[in-house]
């Protein structure tokens, strides 16, 4: 269905990360917001999603921001260098989702969604490592991976999953030895993000091997938010419910709080 | 969302957080149709890996289950769920439910009124705290051919259950509701048993499933038992529905038996009709499947199809290459490796080597029948089986249940490309030999199409029978 070729081949088309997005993340991780803001105006695409982005409700900004130094500025950097990491995984976005029933719109919505969701779950946890904010970025490139290897393996993946519940990547993993996790872990290492972000979100997946009790926690959280936003009626709709695999015993101990931190709170 | 369909038992398996809001895009209805129409007995959903759901979300659910059960009479309701969860259903709905809760989906297949081949009783050891659950749990698991060990007291329980080698199977934390109306229906060796009860009248055409039965008969067996210890008393109707069964059946060589039918409220001369129309009476199950001589001659032991030797018909031929591009792709697909096409043939089954070969058979009907057998070398078989079951195995009880997926997958797929073709058939449930000699027995002198696989130098064959 999917050989080692195919991963192969997909891995080399992923596209090195544009450099003027490299500069705008240097910019806003040393702290200069207004050389970061300076660098994203040239490049006229990143402006107009950021615009787009930063003015939907969720945001709860009163009047319409289109200058990007006053869209960093409302922000702040850790917001900011999420939303840029953001944009960058829209870019391996398809023109055209045909597996999952989703827009460009929709998919930035959850985007948006998981990255405040994730900020309050960290702002709750005190964590400060303002990199781990934008591990979130990197999650719903499964759901990009997923679409561009299974697209056009609808019929048999249904088929195989009329008589087994199993998800795409578990396919993936036992036909090739990669799941989708692994792949976002390629773009990951491609694209030259820090390394935390890669093992938290490779460990949320909830199979991994990784040790470290800090990325595991992480990794709980993000896995059973990820299922919080995957369980809404527009994932449902768009046949993301099942994708991957919820493992529900890795995130029992972390549950009751998930409830009252992001449940309580959108209720 | 699509459900998983196994053992004519659809399970639907929603993830996450289940509400008012998100679970009427988790279940809808053109889902329940598409599953109500793969011919399933019973539909479940299942709560294993959801980890969050209230009664507004799991109203949603039992409205479109309970409507479906009021139409159609299948059994419908929940399953793999934990104590927590079994509690909060319970407490949801206490004294109102009419859907049914098994703990598991194993325990469920317990209570499918269609079960798959098995070599033994099983005992099942049965507790619930409510005596006329308790009852109804082990008066069903007895009807469909299990040894129920009920326990009257909570402390029986406990203690019984730390004895693992009294049962293999255990129910608990599970509860009956509206039952299916379809007759209980079991295999054991090569018999099939239908458990009757109650009176019976015009309704058994309607309860029996006419079209589970004609397949029986087409992939090959010849004995079926009416279990009748609870029959009442029937009517000419059922009179008429017996003999037409006895009819059909002659020309497979059927043998149609009544087990512990009394006519203390019947007409004796019922009884004398339905001799003559070629039905037996015998007093006890044992009477038959304790008698080894008359099992063979009944034709309950295996033993070849007698009168089936129905031609391949030109429809058939003509869809030839569908059946083979179904069945060469899903083999491409499950191994990840291409299939040669070695030769082809018209004959009967003809199988050189049958030492190390598994075989799986499916019939299908509609438009078109016949069916499709696969024998497979053991080493293909077990790589084909890897992605369903995620691992090697040697456990030859895993693979044939695996196989007997991989088949369906193969006629499911075949289905849907007749289907393009304005050519509808519905497919029945498949049935795995571990043994070759017994496939060959049973398919006996049929003529088919033979076509020889390579697969990675291993030779795989596909056969197409009626």
């Amino acid at each position: 269905m999917i050989t080692q070729e195919e991963i192969q081949t997909y891995i080399s088309s992923i596209p090195p990360s544009p450099t003027i997005l490299k500069s705008v993340l240097k910019h806003i991780q040393e702290g200069e917001l207004s050389k970061a803001a300076n660098e994203a105006s040239q490049e006229p695409a990143l402006k107009v999603y950021l615009q787009a982005i930063v003015n939907k409700p969720i945001y709860g900004f009163k009047n319409d921001i289109k200058d990007v130094g006053q869209i960093f500025g409302v922000l702040g950097l850790v917001q900011a260098e999420q939303l840029v990491y953001n944009y960058m995984i829209s870019l391996l976005s398809p023109s055209q989702w045909e597996l999952f029933s989703l827009t460009n719109k929709d998919f930035a919505d959850i985007q948006d969604i998981l990255g405040l969701q994730w900020k309050r779950i960290l702002e709750y946890k005190n964590i400060t490592d303002k990199t781990l904010y934008s591990a979130i970025s990197l999650l719903p490139a499964s759901i990009i991976v997923c679409e561009a290897l299974f697209k056009s393996k609808r019929d048999e993946v249904d088929l195989l999953r009329s008589v087994k519940d199993i998800d795409y990547s578990t396919i993936l993993k036992r036909l090739t030895g990669m799941d989708l996790f692994d792949l976002c872990q390629t773009i990951a290492s491609t694209w030259e993000l820090p390394e935390i972000i890669s093992k938290v979100v490779l460990a949320s997946s909830g199979c991994s091997d990784e040790k470290d009790k800090e990325i595991i926690e992480l990794s709980k959280w993000m896995h059973l938010l990820f299922f919080y936003q995957l369980s809404q009626a527009v994932c449902v709709e768009a046949g993301l419910n099942d994708f991957i695999d919820f493992n529900i015993d890795y995130v029992s101990d972390i549950y009751e709080e998930f409830q009252t931190i992001i449940m309580e709170e959108n209720a | 969302m699509r459900a998983v369909v196994k053992n004519k038992i659809g399970v639907f398996h929603p993830q996450g957080f289940l509400d008012g809001t998100t679970a009427p895009s988790l279940l809808t209805i053109e889902d329940i149709h598409a599953t109500e129409a793969l011919n399933v007995n019973m539909m479940l959903v299942s709560l294993e890996k959801v980890v969050y759901f209230n009664k507004n979300g799991l109203n949603v659910f039992v409205e479109l289950l309970e409507s479906l059960h009021l139409k159609t009479g299948l059994i419908v309701g929940f399953c793999d769920y934990d104590d927590k969860k079994y509690a909060s259903i319970l407490k949801f709905y206490h004294n109102a439910i009419n859907f049914s809760l098994f703990r598991t989906h194993k325990v469920a297949t317990l209570f499918s009124s269609s079960m798959q081949e098995k070599k033994e009783k099983k005992s099942v050891l049965v507790w619930h705290e409510d005596p006329s659950q308790r009852s109804a749990l082990a008066i069903e698991l007895f009807d469909r051919g299990h040894d129920p060990i009920v326990c009257q007291t909570y402390d029986e329980f406990n203690d019984k259950k730390n004895q693992t080698d009294l049962y293999e199977s255990i129910v608990y934390n599970s509860y009956l509701g509206m039952l299916g109306s379809k007759i209980a229906t079991r295999v054991t060796g090569n018999a099939i048993i239908y458990t009757l009860s109650g009176f019976l009248d015009a309704e058994i055409t309607n309860q029996f499933d006419v079209t589970y039965h004609n397949n029986s008969l087409n992939v090959g067996f010849t004995l079926f038992i009416f279990d009748a210890y609870k029959v009442i008393s029937m009517n000419i109707h059922a009179l008429n529905f017996f003999s037409k069964l006895a009819t059909a059946g002659a020309e497979f060589g059927a043998n149609i038996c009544i087990v512990g039918m009394t006519f203390e409220k019947t007409p004796p001369a019922f009884k004398d009709e339905l001799e003559d129309a070629g039905l037996l009476f015998f007093e006890s199950m044992d009477d038959i499947l304790g008698d080894k001589e008359l099992l063979k001659d009944l034709g309950g032991s295996g033993g070849a199809t007698k009168t089936n030797k129905r031609a391949l018909n030109k429809v058939l031929v003509n869809e030839l290459p569908r059946f083979i591009n179904a069945t060469v792709n899903t083999m491409e697909m499950m191994t990840n490796s291409k299939a040669q096409k070695q030769d082809v043939k018209i004959d009967t089954l003809q199988i050189s080597e049958t030492k190390d070969r598994l075989a799986s058979s499916i019939g299908f009907y509609g438009n078109i029948d016949g069916m499709v057998i696969l024998v497979f070398p053991l080493s293909i078989a077990k790589k084909s089986c890897e992605l369903l079951l995620g691992e090697e195995t040697d456990n030859v009880e895993d693979i044939l249940d695996t196989l007997a997926e991989f088949v369906n997958i193969i006629a499911g797929r075949v289905k849907a490309l007749l289907a393009e073709h304005n050519i509808s058939v519905d497919i029945t449930l498949p049935r795995t030999y571990e043994n070759v000699d017994e496939l060959l027995s049973t398919v006996n002198e049929r003529k088919g199409v033979q076509v020889n696989l390579d697969f990675e130098g291993e030779s795989f064959t596909f056969f197409l029978t009626r």
